[in-house]
């Protein structure tokens, strides 16, 4: 046995009060280590010629001079926004059509719900090889049917086309996350107190008119994480596209994060960090924007 | 007119959950054919039933293996998202002062950066730790990146909970830092399940960094394994359906016996927040 004296035991007692105030501590430490500290770095090198091998020296911002002036980077730029323009909007329309649809009361309604959201489970690189399967001209699962149904003259080269590539991973893109849209919709849908709309009701509100001035305003928290990821998620598109064209046809669909990838691989370390620190603006300037703008509505109702 | 709404309502619902299975059905037809038949013939839409497509797939993309690692990093580093920012959450929400409301605005911040931006870095601090190709580190890499959004889920639900289950407890003479172990841990059950879940499925289809940091053969993932197989096998398209299928089923799987706590975490957890 070991003997603990009275001393120590009030020294560990007065520990364990004070604890608690070390609670984040361990997730802390984690993320300086995993992410601050790198980040950090990563801001450094962006000023460098790096190409991740030979000792690199410093050039200030012209990494970033040479983005404004890189033709291919300003399109990936147009395809991203593009991309999100499509995406993030049809996200939030379908994600809260089908949450409306799916918190009515009806026979197998928790399995539809577990079915929408199922290809949000399937990893984006297989869920793009099987649309590749599905979009693939004269071959693929889409063409059969059409083919089957006499309506062949509607199908096409879907992916190869440069003019329609982007559209077809915009729609992939809604397929697979519409499911998460969705539960965090119904999640707020079924947070609203049922007496309101009986109120309503009662006050001879139609269907509509609950539906502008009862769901809309109550769902405000749901509204603005989905908006937020949408817009974090669809900026920083990358799996869907490489699985699916790889960027191309030409650099058609190529987005800011594949061309940072491909920057990267091409050693030019320095650049590609530049880069990815401008996606970050990009990114980060719709969501304070959108997150400003809201704030001010928030007090209204 | 009752009805005919009745109808409508049961057509759309139908053609929504047509439309999300469709590539499921795809790959399973893809999947139980042999070679000779990947494509689709007439209004015939089963698929052969070849079965030894699976152990084929399985042989020759050694998914084996890939399943293990996959399983050691997801399962590691899923229980150390759910100590780490249980705690953390249980912290933010409880006691505020400055620093607690530092951390939180600063997770926040960073839930908007993109991966990507600290791959070179990253690299180089990965290599100074011995922590390429190894499960350690890519468990506790990934665990940080799933740590902002598992941490605000936490923290949101914790607020929402009323104090007075951890009071009577601390009144007994717990201290704060038992209280919660003893106490207000088990009242976190729904928003753990959705934590599981979705950080569980990010790890298991993590594809960004494991391509970086899991380079040698014997350390593939899921994603990896499958990935390769794609890019070696050109038009066996009856083979990688097969190695998909096998590779998507443990993440399928786990989704489907937890989902039923999933909406209700969600619905503590992100909307209260």
């Amino acid at each position: 046995m070991i003997q603990i004296g009275e001393n120590t035991l009030m020294l560990l007692r007065r520990i364990s009060t004070h604890l608690h105030k070390f609670m984040s501590l361990p997730a802390i430490l984690l993320f300086a280590f995993f992410f601050i500290y790198p980040l950090t770095q990563g801001i450094g090198i962006s000023l460098t010629d790096s190409n991740g091998i030979k000792a690199a020296s410093f050039i200030g911002l012209d990494n970033f001079v040479t983005f404004f002036h890189d033709d291919r980077a300003m399109n990936d730029v147009k395809n991203t926004v593009l991309f999100a323009l499509g995406s993030a909007p049809l996200l939030n329309l379908f994600g809260f059509l089908y949450a409306l649809l799916l918190d009515r009361q009806f026979k197998g309604k928790s399995i539809v719900r577990t079915i929408v959201y199922l290809p949000a489970v399937i990893s984006p690189l297989i869920m793009g090889y099987i649309w590749y399967f599905i979009l693939q001209p004269e071959r693929g699962f889409l063409y059969h049917m059409l083919n089957q149904l006499h309506l062949v003259f509607l199908s096409g080269d879907w992916l190869g086309d440069s003019s329609s590539a982007l559209k077809v991973l915009v729609l992939v893109n809604v397929w697979q996350y519409v499911g998460i849209t969705m539960v965090v919709y119904l999640a707020g849908l079924q947070s609203i107190p049922k007496e309101i709309y009986e109120q309503g009701k009662i006050d001879g509100a139609s269907y509509f008119a609950s539906l502008r001035y009862i769901t809309i305003p109550m769902l405000y928290p749901s509204i603005k994480i989905n908006i937020v990821t949408n817009i974090i998620g669809s900026l920083s598109v990358f799996d869907v596209i490489l699985a699916l064209t790889d960027g191309g046809p030409g650099y058609s669909t190529e987005s800011l994060s594949i061309y940072i990838l491909r920057m990267l691989y091409g050693s030019f370390t320095g650049y590609s960090t530049a880069v990815a620190l401008i996606l970050f603006a990009i990114i980060i300037i719709p969501v304070y924007v959108f997150l400003r703008v809201t704030k001010s509505k928030e007090y209204e109702m | 007119m009752k009805l005919t709404n009745h109808i409508s309502k049961y057509v759309i619902v139908f053609i929504m959950a047509l439309l999300s299975i469709i590539p499921f059905y795809v790959l399973l037809y893809l999947a139980l054919n042999p070679p000779s038949r990947t494509m689709f013939d007439g209004f015939n839409l089963l698929p052969d039933f070849h079965f030894q497509n699976f152990s084929s797939a399985w042989k020759s993309s050694k998914l084996g293996n890939a399943i293990i690692n996959s399983l050691i990093i997801t399962v590691g580093a899923v229980l150390t998202i759910v100590l780490v920012s249980s705690t953390a959450g249980y912290s933010i929400a409880r006691f505020k002062n400055k620093w607690n409301s530092a951390i939180y605005s600063t997770l926040l911040l960073c839930m908007m950066i993109p991966a990507i931006i600290i791959t070179v870095p990253l690299y180089t601090l990965m290599k100074n730790i011995h922590g390429i190709n190894s499960h350690w580190a890519m468990i506790l890499l990934l665990a940080t990146n799933s740590l902002p959004l598992a941490i605000f889920l936490y923290t949101s639900f914790i607020k929402a909970l009323p104090r007075e289950i951890e009071e009577s407890a601390i009144m007994d003479g717990c201290t704060y830092f038992s209280a919660f172990w003893r106490i207000t841990f088990h009242f976190l059950k729904p928003v753990t399940a959705s934590v599981v879940i979705i950080s569980g499925l990010s790890i298991w289809n993590n594809y960004g960094q494991a391509v970086f940091f899991l380079q040698s053969q014997s350390m593939r993932t899921v994603p990896l394994a499958i990935n390769m197989f794609f890019q070696s096998y050109g038009a066996q398209w009856n083979l990688m359906a097969a190695a998909a299928v096998i590779g998507v089923s443990p993440a399928v799987i786990t989704f489907l016996v937890f989902q039923k706590y999933f909406i209700k975490g969600i619905t503590a957890g992100a909307v209260k927040g």
